[in-house]
This record gives structure tokens, C-alpha cells and sequence, in this order.
């Protein structure tokens, strides 16, 4: 099954969404049992939950191999998310890794178009 | 602090069982639609909603007691075996250039624990 575009794309904004849940869990672990962390919990869980639903979708026209790996590109959501709202320092480190991940993800993208070889 | 061997451990075990969880959830795919009552019967999709939520479940105790620089290049690992596993039971094939974008992606991710230090 060759991986349709859309498929991808939809991985994508759902890794995006899946990283919005993760940083909403943090909140609420930081701001546990007060009644707003219980919210931002629970909204995480509708966000991911949606990510998830989003993900079996998209496998309907794409390969695992293709897919899956783009689930990665929610490390640099969740850096970038949490230099944002808790202040944590990036690093040059950081920073290599997240251009790593993209340059990993678009090569496994242009791997899925081209002629196997194995 | 160093990293508990105990951790590491459960971190490998973890992504397997997470790598399983996504062929199941690949596997449900086929079947899957936004009709609730169906999908109660999908039992590749339910395995494999089961088995993802069991491997963050383990996962998570690791990373009180580990460093995040030892376990995060331990966690993409997951790649791998998702890349293996749909070879062995997807019929998927791989390519350099697929290959060469999980190693990039696993450096990324243990550099990226490594600057969380």
C-alpha cells in the first residue's frame, strides 16, 4: 500500500495535538488535585484520544513504517512547548536532536515514494 | 544518580510491547470507522489501544528513577522494532532511505535526551 498524502498530513497535525495533551497532563500533574489540573488532565486525554483516532484513520491508506515514525516529530513539539510555558532551557543538544528528527522524518517520507530495494 | 539497570530494562520491555500495540492498531485499521459499537468488536484495534496504554504505563515510573539522556535513546527504539515488525507481519518493505531516517530519528532523540540532562 503506497502512503497517501493526506494520510501523512493527518499524522502529523495529530502528533502536533498528541503534544498539546502531553504538555495539559504536565499541568496537571504540577497543579494536582486542584480543580483546574483535573481539567487540563481530562483535556489531554480528549486530545489524545483524538490523536489516537486520528492515527488508526490515517493507516488506512499508509504503511506503519511510514507513519509511525512521524510520531516523533512530537519531541519537538514538546521541547518547543515546554521552553514556552515551563521555561525549560533548550540546548545546542536540543536543538541538534529536533533538526535530526525532522531530517529523519522527511527521509523516511522520500524513502516511502522510492522503489524498494529489500 | 545513575540509571537503574531495572529501568532500562523496563524501558526495552516497554517499547516492544508498544511496537506490538501499533501493528495491532495498524491491524484495526482496516475495519476501523467512527461507529462506536462496531469498533467494540474490533479486537486488533482494542489489543492494540491495550497494549499502548500498558507500555506509557511502565514507562513512566522509569523516568523518576532514570536520567532522561539514558532512556530516551532507549525509547526510539521503538522505531526499530515498529520497522521490523512490519516487515515480519505487514508485508511492508523497508529502503536505505527509510532506514537511514530511523537512524537519524534515533540520534535525534538521544540527542535531545542528552540536552535534557
Amino acid at each position: 500500500m503506497a502512503t497517501k498524502a493526506w494520510a501523512v498530513a493527518i499524522v502529523i497535525f495529530g502528533a502536533v495535538l498528541a503534544s498539546i495533551a502531553q504538555v495539559l497532563w504536565k499541568f496537571g500533574a504540577l497543579g494536582f488535585p486542584e480543580t483546574k489540573a483535573l481539567v487540563q488532565i481530562f483535556i489531554g486525554f480528549v486530545l489524545y484520544g483524538t490523536f489516537a483516532v486520528m492515527f488508526v484513520y490515517a493507516n488506512k491508506a499508509g504503511e506503519l513504517s511510514t507513519l509511525y515514525p512521524i510520531l516523533a516529530t512530537s519531541y519537538i513539539w514538546v521541547s518547543l512547548l515546554a521552553m514556552y510555558f515551563f521555561n525549560e532551557t533548550m540546548s545546542l543538544l536540543k536543538w541538534a536532536g529536533i533538526a535530526a528528527v525532522i531530517i529523519g522524518v522527511a527521509f523516511v517520507g522520500i524513502g516511502s515514494t522510492k522503489e524498494v530495494t529489500a | 544518580m545513575a540509571t537503574p539497570l531495572w529501568a532500562i530494562a523496563v524501558i526495552i520491555f516497554a517499547t516492544l510491547i508498544g511496537a506490538f500495540g501499533a501493528l495491532m492498531l495498524k491491524k484495526g485499521s482496516a475495519k476501523f470507522n467512527l461507529n462506536i459499537f462496531q469498533q467494540l468488536k474490533n479486537w486488533q484495534l482494542i489489543l492494540g489501544c491495550s497494549l499502548y496504554v500498558l507500555a506509557s504505563a511502565i514507562t513512566i515510573p522509569t523516568f523518576r528513577y532514570g536520567e532522561l539522556s539514558v532512556l530516551f535513546p532507549f525509547v526510539s527504539l521503538s522505531y526499530i522494532w515498529v520497522s521490523l515488525l512490519s516487515i515480519k507481519h505487514l508485508g511492508e518493505r523497508m529502503n536505505a532511505m527509510k532506514w537511514l531516517g530511523i537512524v537519524a530519528i534515533i540520534v535525534g532523540v538521544a540527542l535531545i535526551g542528552l540536552g535534557s540532562g
